[in-house]
């Protein structure tokens, strides 16, 4: 890709940020400039080239603001929910009817966010330039009545954009709330959109997200989460991203202090060349926590699934009990899956276990089914639904689940 | 219904059949007996459609070449195999997956597919004639079953789908009695004059509740004696030796 460079000057067009941010962004864009896009040979990426991905997609790329502008937007009717709009990043409106309005605080992009200094490319290229998300706070014992749906809706101005977005949230002491974060691509075009998302969980909070999108889309996207967590609070991340053309997920959680919980769960159905990378680190820094990460993935045609998943244990955090496996079903000879599980543990005490399989469908179960009379189709789709089964049983509410189950039955059937 | 003429089945260039004939009319019912390793598992394979074995000979289901019909499509056409070891699928529900098993036979069948509360009523229905827990059904498809569960289930698919031919295979082996008597009256509570069975079994005892039409011993990959109820009996007594 030839037509790609960002002027420094960029950063002077930020409105209303201190010397010192403006500082931090500089430092950042000269990283970003000396490093470029990253590939295979940093070692968090050497299973997603992004600059070859970049190279092989994109003849120009620009980071140029983006308009907001839309018509209308078609909610989802199958349950009730409170909502966010943004439109390519941008905080449009939101709606919380369901809820006290007075203990939810959403505010566009916080410029207070703790930044820290990051290795990757991608990171510091939205440290650099991000302007637009959305910050929201839920007050302190305040638990949301219904679900808060975040649409993500890209428009037909994103061609050959870069998008760089930067959201927080913060779950204040004892409240609870969840999450469907809901992607709808309208541009059919390729884009790219790098996002930076700040999670806080105080004491005795909750949070539940769930990723999925509406359609398939051409769109490349790659997130980084930072999530702490506090003394006996619970996070849990399900993601049923399938149908995007490229998507890294890096997620870092820190349990800060003891009793905390993190479920990292994800269930994906790949299909032609998409390509899609979930990179977990789960730092247990404090005693008795608890994490669990399972990662399915079922490959179809030429599509590639990337599991990158450590868990570090400090000296202190004894009593910890860290679970993560990865499992793939290829269901083509052209489709891969690398996994690449990690432990560091420091201490003695702890229960810290990872597993990793992958295989081609049961012989010998596709024929049990087909005695039955189902269609060879039939049965296949049946043993994947089953496969990534124990991922959507996670889910609990029952519309929800229905509308999970529904979305991925029409991915596979789109395959 | 069916007729089989010098059956050759072969795997890995393992010879396992080798020249098996059997004429089964509708509403009959035969027991194949047969020492390990005989072919009794290969043949109820090979009816089924299994395909990985090299086939020669005939092989006619109501007139129609049963070779060239796929698996699936002999199930639709009402061929039914109850398995010796029925395949545990992790995270199928039992309900849906029959559901949607019996749905696609009935289409095929040119009738009507039923819906939910009309497929629910039939699996009571089925269930309580058997006196097998309808929570069986609510689970995963033979997920943590018991050896006995995994059995009934089978017969109560059988008796869900209500084939025209059902073959057992080994049904029997490793029940207790009353889940025996489960077995046995699914069976004959299916019996009439179209539908046919092929009962695959080592022991007599399963035969004192199913009354089979036909005996037949099935050794070294071909049927060696055929007779009535009593050769069933006879063989409990002397064993295999004595037939070859």
């Amino acid at each position: 890709m030839q037509n790609f460079e960002i002027n420094s000057n960029q950063i002077d067009k930020i409105k209303k940020i201190t010397t010192e941010e403006k500082r931090f962004r500089i430092r950042n864009l000269e990283f970003f400039k000396a490093v470029g896009f990253p590939n295979k040979k940093l070692e968090d990426w050497k299973f997603s080239d992004f600059k070859d991905i970049v190279d092989r997609n994109f003849e120009e790329l620009d980071t140029k603001k983006v308009s907001s502008n839309i018509n209308k937007i078609d909610l989802l009717k199958d349950f009730d929910h409170n909502y966010i709009l943004l439109v390519n990043g941008n905080l449009h409106s939101s709606n919380f009817d369901h809820e006290e309005k007075n203990k939810i605080k959403i505010n566009p992009y916080d410029k207070s966010i703790d930044y820290e200094i990051s290795k990757n490319p991608l990171v510091c290229l939205n440290h650099a330039l991000a302007e637009n998300g959305y910050s929201l706070e839920i007050s302190k014992g305040y638990k949301l009545k219904k679900v808060l749906v975040i649409y993500n809706l890209f428009t037909k101005d994103i061609k050959n954009r870069i998008l760089n977005n930067k959201n927080k949230i913060r779950v204040n002491e004892d409240a609870e709330l969840h999450i469907i974060d809901y992607n709808i691509d309208e541009s059919k075009f390729k884009f790219i959109n790098n996002v930076y998302e700040n999670i806080i969980l105080k004491k005795n909070s909750k949070l539940k997200s769930l990723f999925i999108q509406s359609n398939k889309s051409d769109g490349f996207f790659h997130k980084f989460l930072k999530n702490k967590l506090s003394l006996n609070s619970d996070y849990s991340n399900l993601i049923f991203s399938s149908g995007l053309k490229f998507n890294k997920l890096d997620i870092e959680c820190d349990l800060i202090e003891e009793n905390c919980r993190c479920n990292i769960l994800s269930a994906l159905f790949l299909s032609k060349n998409e390509h899609q990378e979930i990179k977990t680190l789960v730092n247990h820094l404090a005693p008795n926590c608890k994490s669990n990460q399972k990662v399915k993935n079922v490959l179809s045609s030429s599509s590639k699934g990337v599991y990158q998943g450590k868990i570090y244990v400090k000296d202190i955090a004894q009593k910890t009990d860290a679970y993560q496996l990865s499992k793939a079903l290829l269901l083509d000879d052209n489709a891969e899956f690398s996994s690449k599980p990690e432990l560091e543990i420091y201490a003695d005490d702890v229960k810290c276990s990872h597993g990793s399989s992958s295989g081609s469908i049961d012989q010998d179960s596709l024929h049990y089914l087909m005695t039955r009379g189902l269609s060879r189709k039939d049965s296949t789709k049946l043993l994947i639904k089953g496969f990534l089964n124990d991922v959507i049983e996670f889910i609990k509410s029952p519309s929800i689940k229905k509308f999970v189950e529904s979305k991925l039955e029409q991915q596979i059937n789109e395959s | 219904m069916l007729e089989i003429k010098n059956l050759q089945a072969s795997i890995n260039d393992k010879e396992i059949l080798k020249g098996l004939n059997l004429t089964i009319k509708p509403g009959e019912l035969h027991a194949i007996m047969g020492p390990n390793g005989s072919g009794k598992s290969t043949l109820a394979n090979v009816l089924s459609g299994k395909n990985v074995y090299k086939i020669s000979g005939e092989l006619n289901f109501k007139g129609e070449d049963l070779k060239k019909i796929p698996v699936d499509e002999r199930a639709r056409k009402g061929i039914f195999l109850a398995f010796q070891y029925p395949l545990e699928i992790p995270g199928v529900n039992t309900n849906i997956f029959l559901k949607t098993s019996l749905n696609s036979i009935r289409k095929a069948k040119g009738e009507k597919e039923l819906d939910t509360l009309a497929f629910l009523k039939l699996v009571r229905e089925k269930t309580s004639e058997l006196g097998i827990d309808e929570k069986t059904l609510s689970r995963q498809l033979n997920v943590d079953f018991s050896g006995g569960e995994k059995k009934k289930n089978e017969i109560l698919q059988m008796k869900i789908l209500d084939p025209i031919f059902s073959i057992l295979d080994e049904t029997d082996s490793g029940l207790d009695i009353d889940s025996l008597k489960i077995v046995a009256k699914g069976v004959n509570s299916s019996r009439d004059s179209k539908k046919s069975f092929l009962v695959i079994t080592h022991y007599q005892r399963l035969l004192d509740y199913i009354k089979p039409d036909f005996v037949h011993v099935l050794s070294d990959g071909k049927i060696i004696k055929t007779g009535c109820g009593e050769l069933a009996e006879e063989l409990e007594k002397t064993g295999y030796k004595k037939l070859n």
